[in-house]
């Protein structure tokens, strides 16, 4: 039994950060449809910063996280800027490859400037965690689990509740009827790559202390938020979380009962069994219903 | 006209640091070594290393009367980089003797053209195999991985008389390998592997694998981890869900890097190491006159090229002779040379080590426990 919860735990810990990324993912979709590759690296340049302010700097957590965020709003509408908004009116795939091309490029300029040599981050609180019984709740991974969580809040209030959310979903859904209605359809693509780049750097903030801070972060938690999005329904918000959570359950329970050097394979198959019998996910609308 | 002005700087600049050192009646030695590509900075250690023993050399009278310098050509961190850094020098015929590679690939990627030139190649790859194929003038100056096994197994179970192990690796070539041989070593030393847990590089997440030794009667872990982040993760997680059972781990469990990133999660564990500076007073010497001269210690980077550089020069003086044949007849002839890796007995193969250090993670500084040898 404890064996079961302590995966169940780890697993949702993991899922956690998976959710966040494919949130960011799906958030950029839903904008502009086009998958942004570059996601990943979202992370890595929020855990870098976050380095740099508080291990060299020495700057306090919090005012860290904070230049941290301003960094990631900053990061988001350059690359939005750079990336994506000169190609936007061309088809789907020079902008995915413009995404790719810009991961490459912020990974070598990381790799410049710091070298591959990892580095550490300090976790978010002092305590190591909780130990209920045999039982250990790592206090990050407690961390993770509930910023994942009033994020989802926050994040359903602002698209429910406040014209700006309101604004954005619309634009998300018609890009051309929102424009019509008087909707500026640039600034709201723009603030959609401000805060999913915010939620990257987020992402990378949390995850940094447990798996430290390197240029292949953004990678290991990229592939598995990219399956978590098609198994969620590419494009649904709370589909993302659902699908991020399942994965790290999945692969964390398949390591331990089936093969760990096969770990990483779970998530695909699970991909692939759901590309194959249900390509629109778990809560995916169909593309011919989108339009 | 700007432009050909700096091309004259630059060409200038290329002429000089070409035309440095070598004269007609030096005595050249070639080394391939990274200077440039991410391996750069152990390529800067290595040339330390040999230049160190080369002045050494030469302040003792050099080799044969002559003076020895080192033919220096980068192989950029990668394969093709190797192979052709290797035939610039092969086209240079006064040189004797060749310094390789650290990295065992890099190795395999240079044995046809060290066939084909046919003189001694001193490298520091441990791949088992690459002295195992047939090539007559490969010459290794570390112990290989058929020893880190070995010497894992030996201290596990005759020195912490411990008997059930969990075996760790990754599952790559260098973990695989070294998962397979520990487990034989295991078995001829009479203990049990109670559970053997392979993971893919890069992981995330350890929990499966701390929770199936926890679950198991193992007392004692023995481990292949390529990457010191996936160690970091491992040790942590490890120490959390209260597991302290003995661990001894192959050499990355005691790089600079691991004990950075895992701290006291790492304390009390041991591992194996090729060099040491207590392991001998050669390799303390060694690690004495290495800080004089650079402000920092010396790692396995620089030990080997050192002792590559004295044993060319010893085989070829022993030998009266530049001549290949007669220096490998030399190299192979070696035996019980004190270098700062440890006491070289060259086999058939062209092994020259046949042992590790064991040491200790004593809160944070690794300290010597004892050097463990086997027969050639």
């Amino acid at each position: 039994m404890t064996v079961l919860l302590q995966l169940l735990f780890q697993g949702v810990g993991i899922g956690a950060v998976y959710a966040l990324v494919a949130l960011g993912f799906v958030l950029i979709y839903r904008a502009t449809n086009v998958v942004n590759f570059a996601q990943g690296q979202f992370a890595v340049v929020g855990a870098y910063s976050m380095v740099v302010t508080t291990a060299d700097l020495g700057l306090p957590y919090w005012l860290g996280i904070l230049i941290t965020l301003a960094v990631m709003a900053v990061f988001g509408a350059l690359f939005n800027l750079g990336v994506y908004y000169p190609l936007r009116n061309r088809s789907f795939l020079p902008v995915v490859i413009s995404t790719i091309g810009a991961s490459i490029f912020i990974t070598n300029i990381i790799l410049g400037i710091y070298g591959p040599e990892p580095s550490m981050l300090a976790p978010m609180l002092d305590a190591p965690g909780i130990s209920l019984g045999a039982l250990f709740l790592d206090a990050q991974y407690l961390t993770i689990i509930a910023v994942t969580l009033a994020l989802v809040a926050l994040q359903y209030l602002f698209f429910e509740h406040t014209l700006l959310g309101k604004r954005m979903q619309a634009v998300s859904q018609d890009k051309e009827m929102a424009s019509l209605l008087g909707i500026k359809v640039g600034w709201m693509i723009m603030l959609t790559f401000i805060y999913s780049a915010m939620l990257g750097g987020i992402a990378g903030i949390l995850v940094a202390p447990i798996l430290f801070v390197s240029v292949g972060l953004g990678g290991q938690i990229a592939l598995k938020a990219f399956a978590a999005t098609i198994i969620g329904g590419f494009g649904d918000v709370p589909g993302a979380i659902v699908g991020g959570i399942a994965i790290g359950v999945i692969e964390t329970f398949g390591a331990y009962y089936i093969s760990v050097p096969y770990k990483d394979a779970f998530a695909f198959i699970v991909l692939f069994a759901f590309l194959l019998l249900r390509p629109s996910g778990l809560f995916g609308e169909k593309v011919s219903q989108k339009a | 006209m700007r432009l050909g002005a700096r091309s004259v700087v630059l060409a200038a600049l290329l002429a000089g640091l070409a035309a440095a050192p070598v004269r007609a009646e030096d005595l050249k030695l070639g080394m391939v070594v990274p200077i440039t590509g991410a391996a750069a900075e152990s390529g800067r250690f290595a040339q330390w290393g040999a230049q160190l023993a080369a002045d050494e050399v030469n302040a003792a009278g050099g080799v044969l009367g002559r003076k020895l310098v080192l033919a220096i050509e980068d192989d950029q961190t990668s394969n093709p980089g190797g192979v052709a850094a290797f035939n610039r020098l092969a086209s240079d015929a006064s040189i004797v003797a060749f310094l390789g590679s650290i990295r065992s690939t890099q190795t395999q990627a240079m044995d046809p053209d060290v066939r084909r030139v046919a003189k001694p190649v001193f490298f520091g790859g441990t791949d088992p195999e690459l002295t195992r194929g047939g090539d007559p003038w490969l010459f290794r100056c570390r112990p290989n991985d058929a020893y880190s096994a070995k010497v894992i197994a030996a201290f596990g179970v005759n020195e912490l008389k411990l008997k059930k192990w969990a075996v760790v690796f990754s599952t790559d070539a260098f973990g695989s390998n070294g998962h397979k041989h520990l487990v034989e070593e295991l078995k001829a030393d009479g203990a049990e592997v109670v559970t053997e847990q392979g993971y893919a590089n890069q992981a995330t997440d350890f929990t499966p694998v701390v929770l199936a030794i926890k679950g198991s009667p193992a007392d004692v872990i023995g481990s292949y981890f390529t990457f010191e982040q996936d160690l970091g993760i491992f040790a942590r997680q490890l120490r959390q869900l209260g597991v302290r059972t003995p661990w001894v781990g192959s050499p990355s469990i005691v790089a600079t890097t691991a004990l950075r990133l895992s701290g006291p999660a790492l304390f009390g564990t041991y591992g194996v190491a090729d060099f040491n500076a207590d392991s001998s007073p050669e390799a303390h010497a060694f690690a004495d006159a290495y800080k004089a001269a650079h402000k920092m210690a010396p790692d396995n980077f620089s030990s080997w090229t050192y002792d590559a550089v004295k044993l060319a020069a010893r085989a070829i003086n022993t030998a009266k002779s530049t001549d290949p044949k007669a220096v490998r007849e030399a190299i192979l002839a070696v035996r019980d040379y004190k270098g700062v890796e440890g006491t070289y007995d060259f086999d058939a193969n062209g092994d020259g080590l046949h042992g590790y250090n064991i040491v200790k993670n004593d809160g944070g500084k690794v300290v010597f426990i004892k050097h463990i040898e086997f027969a050639p």
